[in-house]
């Protein structure tokens, strides 16, 4: 008989984890020992049931509300964090409910009102949401002529609901600008920091000189002279509250606090560290990211191969930077808990509150804004849970916003990553064996989109120095980074054209298509390096999309600057087309700063670059004349966009890096250091 | 603590703070002008880029006691009567955003340059928006939206 208690103990594991930490999955294969091992290894885990895709038995007056004069309201767990979620899941019910956009609200994030549609996540909106809204959206419209505006919609989302055939779109295939458009431009639009309360008071915390610390002991007397300053302590956590910002930063001069310190290892020993640290990859099935994957023989294939080549690529933590600091106003009333705040996974928070106060969950109620940038790093509860903290002492609302230093040094790093490669192949330049290991950073993206009959692709978990977690698109930053530029050095080895070698072994006819048109758009064929000027190749399956970049550079003693990306993406049928080339283009402008400068900086304490004097970003004299082919399917489910991008400029640039030096360079960045 | 007197948007306001208080801070929580965002609180991401007698000054690093002779715009001033300032419908006709963090910094610097060179080319703007970060990456979009502008106030 199934147990019950089972699907509680053994939740599917939130995805936001899943590149870091790919949990048991439901067919409990690892054992609750080995379980409590993993949790005593430091990695902190939630468990949060996900809803996502609620295919059907859905009730309709979850999800929409029929308003006066024909105004619909949508209802969802998902996030705008300038992906356009907003704009898009507006297209998705206008097109269903055969009504007027600007007729359609959508209220996102509030745990009170929203069903938990799972974290904004892994590009998960567009094929996992956007679906369950249509259907609830068409089930809508068929009961639309026997109900009155304001009148709760009746009964469930039919399972056998039809919704509108993607070549009859109207409304989604079209380029439907912004819906908070207008509010953004006018300095309306509000993010959680411009949130205020009658009676809120201001907090600080007061952190610790080392990345790991822990507090002894610490003096306020000094602080608390201030007036309406109070002093929280709870574990090591120290903060202040006050009736205003400036006095809550003078109270946090004034607090003298002793703290015991724990060294982290040399960032230039880092592969070391994680080779020392590693695990073996284990297969789970059911993992959305399996940490293993095998197929033929790795001994078979190097027998078979003319040829083989050996390489180990790197990258260091980078940061997330969101332009909006994380931020929180918290207020405690009669034992329940509200945090306004801005996050990828308001219901997620939810829980970490609940679990952080041991209250029900019901007792406590997320409301999150639309975020001023996420890119993954807006996942985890640290700033909410630190405002409820001081709001519960103070016993009055309590606004908590980071600094632009917290942020770097308090919010989790992208991991870095150590990454060995091997592989097999023929004169012809067929890739006979793959021999692929990630120490640290994740197994997303691991899977090579080439076809290959022999290989091992492996995730190595290991001990990380700095707080690490989720980022756009996860691991395949890095794994895509060292698989892509592998492949140009097994053509640079053969002396064949890095196009033709990865036709070669591609299978993937709308992969092929999208290398043929990136490489036909950009004029590959006459591109050659040399002298400085060089240019480069990346292309991937990731998210289901399929996608192929071509970049120019040059290099001389100023650095590099790139100077041209031109890229051709299939996400399937296109749903907002403006919106995706705007994705596109941003994801690659980031993927840009990663490639080349972005690196988080420590010595044996702490971060040691965290302002945005110090850590480089890309400004407008980083970026290139960008030229994106789009090609739509109707015929194929869209696929989210978010972050499949972000993985190919890295290995482009270090392609064409190569090409005009003759150098490969495996290490991002690739420009560190201003080179 | 002093009574400062400052021109914010056309109108003027008495707040009592320390001299050297960032105007940012005196704008977002005294004024309750929420569109000047605070972005890194070391004039290097151009979040909080606010006009002075017309040219853009970065907020965060600007005391409010520099500003006392001065008329001070921000994003809720910039246009006029409720409507928007051309640079601001060029920025919806560009597409010109993604999160809209950085956005009213952006029209700031955008709406200053424009102040001091009507017809900047491609290269005078982005020199002159260097100093602002967009991280979600729309910069060609808003180099766009700066010359649809100025080509609006060429026609004009």
């Amino acid at each position: 008989m199934r147990d019950p208690r089972k699907d509680l103990a053994w939740p599917e594991i939130a995805p936001e984890r899943y590149e870091v930490f790919d949990g048991p999955a439901r067919d409990l294969a690892v054992s609750r020992r080995e379980m409590w091992k993993m949790l005593g290894a430091g990695v902190l885990l939630v468990f949060t049931e996900r809803l996502p895709g609620a295919p059907s038995g859905e009730l309709l007056s979850t999800r929409l509300h029929l308003g006066a004069n024909g105004a619909v309201t949508l209802m969802t767990g998902k996030m705008e964090i300038g992906q356009g979620a907003r704009t898009e899941l507006t297209q998705a019910v206008a097109e269903e409910m055969r009504i007027n956009p600007a007729k359609v609200s959508v209220v996102m994030g509030d745990t009170g009102l929203v069903p938990d549609d799972g974290g904004t996540w892994a590009s998960l909106t567009t094929p996992q949401t956007v679906p369950v809204v249509r259907r609830a959206a068409a089930a809508a419209r068929g009961l639309l002529p026997q109900l009155k505006a304001g009148e709760q919609l009746p009964g469930v989302v039919p399972a056998d609901v039809a919704v509108t055939d993607p070549k009859d779109w109207r409304v989604c295939g079209t380029s439907l600008p912004k819906v908070d458009g207008r509010a953004i431009v006018t300095g309306e639009h509000q993010y959680s920091c411009d949130l205020h309360t009658p009676g809120m008071l201001i907090g600080r915390v007061k952190r610790a000189p080392a990345h790991k610390a822990a507090l002894e002991s610490f003096d306020s007397s000094r602080a608390i002279e201030l007036p309406g300053v109070e002093v929280v302590r709870d574990g090591n956590f120290l903060g202040v509250v006050a009736p205003d910002r400036a006095t809550a930063e003078a109270a946090l001069g004034r607090i003298k606090a002793k703290w015991s310190t724990e060294p982290l290892p040399p960032a230039d020993k880092l592969g070391e560290h994680f080779k020392a640290t590693a695990r073996e990859p284990v297969f789970r099935k059911g993992a959305a990211y399996p940490a293993l994957l095998e197929a033929g023989s790795i001994a078979d294939g190097m027998a078979a191969a003319d040829e083989t080549l050996e390489s180990t690529y790197s990258l260091r933590y980078i940061a997330h930077v969101p332009m909006e600091p994380r931020s929180a106003l918290a207020e405690w009333k009669d034992g329940a808990l509200t945090v306004r705040c801005g996050t990828q996974v308001p219901f997620g928070v939810r829980q970490e509150l609940s679990e952080a106060f041991g209250i029900a969950g019901d007792k406590v109620r997320v409301i999150s804004s639309d975020s001023g940038g996420g890119f993954g790093g807006k996942h985890k509860g640290e700033c909410q849970l630190e405002a409820a903290r001081l709001a519960k002492a103070a016993g009055k609302p309590v606004m908590l916003e980071w600094t632009r230093e917290e942020e770097f040094t308090c919010a989790y790093a992208r991991p870095a990553g150590l990454l060995e490669v091997r592989s097999g192949f023929t004169r012809e330049g067929r890739i006979t064996a793959w021999d692929f290991h990630n120490y640290n950073s994740g197994a997303a993206g691991i899977r090579p989109p080439y076809d290959l009959p022999n290989f091992y692709c492996g995730f190595h978990r290991a001990d990380s120095p700095l707080r690490q977690g989720s980022y756009r698109s996860l691991a395949a930053v890095a794994n895509t980074f060292a698989r892509e530029m592998h492949a140009g050095e097994i053509a640079e080895r053969l002396g064949m054209d890095p196009v033709e070698l990865r036709l070669k072994n591609l299978k993937d006819r709308r992969l092929r298509e999208a290398l043929e048109r990136a490489a036909e758009r950009f004029g590959w064929k006459g591109s050659k390096g040399g002298g400085g000027r060089g240019s480069g190749v990346a292309c991937t399956i990731e998210k289901k999309g399929r996608l192929a970049l071509c970049v120019e550079l040059e290099q001389d003693s100023g650095g590099v600057r790139v100077k041209r990306m031109v890229m051709a993406a299939d996400f399937g049928a296109v749903i907002n087309p403006d919106n995706l080339r705007n994705q596109l283009t941003g994801a690659m402008i980031q993927g840009l700063g990663g490639a080349l400068f972005e690196e988080l900086e420590y010595d044996e304490e702490r971060i040691t670059n965290p302002s945005l004097m110090a850590y480089r970003l890309p400004r407008f004299s980083d970026i290139p004349e960008i030229d994106v082919v789009l090609i739509d399917r109707r015929d194929v489910p869209a696929a989210g966009a978010g972050e499949a991008p972000i993985t190919l400029p890295a290995p482009a640039i270090g392609a064409a890096l190569h090409n005009a030096t003759g150098e490969w360079r495996r290490s991002l960045p690739l420009a560190r250091g201003g080179g | 603590m002093a009574d400062i007197e400052i021109r914010v948007n056309g109108e003027s306001h008495t707040v009592s703070v320390d001299p050297e208080t960032p105007l940012l801070w005196v704008l977002r929580d005294h004024l309750r002008l929420t569109g000047t965002k605070y972005g890194c609180g070391e004039a290097q991401c151009g979040s909080c880029t606010v006009l002075l007698d017309g040219e853009a000054v970065r907020s965060c690093v600007t005391p409010v006691s520099d500003v006392k002779d001065g008329e001070v715009t921000t994003i809720e001033g910039l246009a006029a009567d409720g409507g928007l300032h051309p640079l601001q419908q060029a920025f919806l006709d560009a597409a010109a955003f993604q999160c809209g963090y950085c956005t009213p910094g952006m029209i700031m610097a955008g709406a200053a340059l424009l102040n001091e060179n009507r017809q900047p080319s491609i290269e005078e703007t982005k020199r002159a928006l260097e100093g602002n970060v967009c991280r979600c990456g729309a910069q060609p979009r808003i180099v766009e939206a700066v010359m649809l502008a100025a080509r609006g106030a060429g026609d004009a």
